[in-house]
Order: structure tokens, then sequence, then C-alpha cells
């Protein structure tokens, strides 16, 4: 293996032992020690990587929230109706955080430092933006009630997003997609014009359906 | 050392070269097969569009034929990666056809060489029944995508999936046929036509409302693309027209 490949499977090897001890007893809990021991490795080799563990934490929220972002991305890049991107892009990223575990790493970590790391905060101002492109394109699209801004639809959009993750923590996530469809429910008739509502309601519920989690409770 | 660099990158510089050819030659017959049947489109006819030789072209390409078939290829290639990047969005099967059918409406009004293709796939002589294998493998496609809609419960199962597969692929191909690609706000009006009027025979009937709208969406959507201008710049330029009539 060349020299800077070598190096690069090093790094990842202490990322991955990084995500499990993270995800496992949480960031507060995790030392440095332990992430050492479980990927094999030295205390140089980690130092040479990472000067601490904060360090650790941006490069995990870093790599987590790429596969996030991207997959939100692609939706958006599509030619469907933009509101149908907003909802389908959160089922996406949920879905993500739901079953890979650097992505669900990430979004943990991201809640938890959102105050002190920068990585962390860049990240829900990121998907603000993103959001509140597709909103103000819902908007000309005629899907938006009128008179609402883009700004505080895609907020309340990512709001309950956020909300969801926070709260489904207890099942091992089972009921993340269950709450996330129950709160975007409630959500809709505030944000979607009159002749478009039954439609997204429709939408909505297919999207939940389409999820493995759902088949169980709705038969 | 220096060398081998060097004549690397006089090699790379030729590819690009040749690729840049290959590139104008597929514009320029593409134009001309859009637009014109094609027996009617000569060599010369592309060659003067290419601004290119016969020698250039024959490096590439040793007849019309072959120059039709690169074009089919290229088509073929584009649908590829449609296909491949609506597949991961994940929607349901019927969704994505839908989706699908809609996208290369557009884009055989707004590419050329889609065009020229899907042109070229009805006419071109070839001994190599190459259009019966394309369209055989699109229901071969439209068939999985059926098959999937029939366990989404969106698709009766009481039908046949490829029985529907080739009255869609049919539809789609007669659509396109029958419509003029320059006017392609009314070819996209046949299609949500027609689409909206065969849904009740394959569509459960609880779920024709909702296709319904997601076939008057997906409408509105390709229509805002190939209109000439966004409708926003239209309305500027309405009211600058009025403007400058009534002074």
């Amino acid at each position: 293996m060349a020299p800077q490949a070598r190096s690069e499977a090093t790094r990842q090897k202490i990322l991955n032992a990084a995500i499990d001890l993270f995800s496992e007893v949480g960031y507060a809990a995790a030392g440095l020690g332990e992430i050492i021991e479980r990927a094999g490795m030295t205390k140089g080799a980690l130092y040479h990587h990472f000067d601490s563990k904060e360090a650790l934490a941006t490069a995990i929220i870093e790599q987590g929230t790429n596969l996030t972002r991207d997959a939100f991305h692609r939706v958006c890049q599509s030619s469907s109706p933009a509101l149908e991107n907003m909802i389908h892009g959160v089922f996406v990223v949920t879905d993500l955080v739901d079953t890979d575990k650097t992505a669900r790493t990430a979004e943990q970590l991201t809640r938890g430092l959102l105050e002190f790391n920068s990585a962390a905060s860049q990240v829900w101002s990121s998907r603000l933006d993103t959001m509140t492109t597709q909103a103000r394109r819902a908007s000309t699209e005629g899907d938006l009630r009128e008179g609402l801004d883009p700004d505080v639809v895609s907020e309340s959009i990512l709001n309950t997003m956020l909300g969801a993750q926070l709260l489904s923590k207890t099942a091992d996530g089972n009921d993340h997609i269950t709450r996330l469809t129950r709160s975007l429910e409630l959500l809709l008739p505030a944000i979607v014009a009159e002749t478009s509502l039954a439609y997204f309601r429709e939408f909505l519920a297919r999207e939940y359906l389409r999820h493995p989690q759902a088949g169980g409770s709705t038969d | 050392m220096v060398m081998t660099e060097t004549s690397e990158r006089r090699a790379d510089a030729g590819e690009r070269r040749a690729d840049t050819t290959r590139h104008r030659l597929i514009a320029a017959a593409s134009h001309q097969f859009a637009h014109r049947s094609y027996s009617m489109v000569s060599l010369d006819d592309i060659l003067a569009a290419a601004e290119l030789t016969k020698g250039a072209m024959y490096f590439h390409f040793p007849s019309k034929q072959a120059l039709a078939l690169a074009i089919i290829d290229d088509l073929n290639e584009m649908s590829r990666a449609a296909v491949t990047e609506l597949l991961t969005r994940r929607m349901s099967g019927l969704e994505t056809l839908i989706d699908l059918v809609f996208l290369q409406a557009v884009q055989n009004t707004q590419n050329e060489v889609a065009r020229a293709g899907a042109r070229l796939l009805e006419t071109v002589d070839n001994t190599t029944d190459l259009s019966t294998t394309v369209w055989q493998s699109w229901i071969e496609f439209v068939t999985t995508l059926i098959q999937k809609a029939v366990t989404d419960g969106d698709v009766v199962d009481h039908t046949d999936p490829e029985d529907v597969a080739k009255m869609l692929v049919a539809l789609w191909v007669g659509t396109r046929r029958i419509s003029d690609l320059d006017q392609p706000e009314r070819y996209l009006d046949n299609l949500q036509k027609a689409w909206i009027l065969t849904l009740p025979s394959f569509t459960n009937p609880d779920r024709i409302d909702y296709f319904t709208q997601f076939i008057k969406r997906r409408h509105a959507l390709a229509v805002n693309k190939v209109s000439a201008k966004p409708r926003s710049v239209d309305l500027h330029a309405t009211a600058a027209a009025a403007a400058h009539t009534d002074p």
C-alpha cells in the first residue's frame, strides 16, 4: 500500500473506533485511551491524525453529514415539485440516520456540540439554506400557502426533523419515522396551499408506508 | 522520463482533439437527423455544418449509418443515466415510471441528440434489429417497474405486468410520433392526456386521484422547462413590450 493510502486507512480505523465508542457511551464518557485500544493503534498514531477528542468529533461530523448532505442534494436536484423534494429529502436523511452508523453518530455529535463546535453549527445552517432554496421554488410553484416566508417554512420543517430525532432516541430509532410523519401531518395544513393539501397528505402517507418500520404498525 | 511525459501529453492532446471532432460530428449530425428524415440527410450537409472534411469523419465513422447508430448509442447512454438517477430517489414503481416519461419527453424536445436518436431508432436502416432490441429492453425495464407498482399496491394485481408495460411503451412512442416536437407544449399536453386516460386501465381505483395529480404536477413542471423562457422573464418581456407599444 502506498504510504498515503496506509495513512488514510489508519485514520479511518481510528474514526471507526471513535464512532463505535461515541455511539455506545456518548461523547463525554468516551476516553481517547479506549479509542486507541479499540483501533489497535498507538497514541502516537492517533495524535498524528487528531490532536484532540474534539478533532475526532469534528472529523466524524464532517464525514457523516457529508453523507446526509449529498443524499439531500440528490433529492433536490430532481425535477420533481420542490415541496415533494422537501418532504422526500427529510425522509431520506432520516432513513440514513437510522441505518448508517457514521451518519447517526454525526447527528448525535452535532446535537451535543452545537454550541461549541463550528462544524456542528455549520450543519444546520447549511441544511436550512438547501431547504430554503426548495421552499422558494415551492412558493413559485404555488404549493405553499400565500404570504408565508420560505425561511420560516424551512425552519419549521427542520425543527420537526430535529425534534423527531431527539424524541425517538429511546426505542432504538424504531419510532423515528412514525414521529416524523405525525408531526409533518400536523404541519402540512399550516404550510401547504389549500388546493395542494390533499395531494401532499397522500404524498406523505405514501412516503410513510414505503418505510419498513411503518409496515408493522399500520397493518 | 521527461520525454515520456511530453509524448503522453501530446497523446492526450491528440485524444482531446479526436474527442472534439467526434463531438462536432455527432452534434452536426444530430441537428440534421432531428429535423429531417434519415434518407433526406446527406453526409455533405453534416460535414458542412461540422466544418470538417470527409477524411476527418471517416476516421471516426465509416458511414452515415455508423453516425446514426452512434447517436442512438448516445441516446441509450443518456436514458441509462436518467434511469440510474431516478432509481436512487427510491420512489414507488409507478411514480418512477411517470417521472421517467416526462423527463424523456423534455429531453426529446430540448436535446438534439435525444431527439435525433429517438427519430433514428424508428427509421434508420439497419440489419441488426437494433430498434427491436432497444424496445425490448425498455419493455423489460418498464415491466420491472410495473411489478414493483403491483407490490406497492398502486397497480391492480390481476393484469400481466408485461402487458401493461407493452401498452405503456407503445403509448409513449406513439404519442411522440403523433406530436410535433417543435411544439413541445402540445406534445406534453398529448402525453398528459394519454396517461390520465389510460390510468384507470391498470391503476388501483383508490390511487387514481393521487396519480392524476402526480401526472398533472409533472406536466406543469415539464411545460415550465420547455417554454422558451421562464415565466417571470416572460412577464417582464410582456411588460416591456406593452411599455414599448403604448408610450
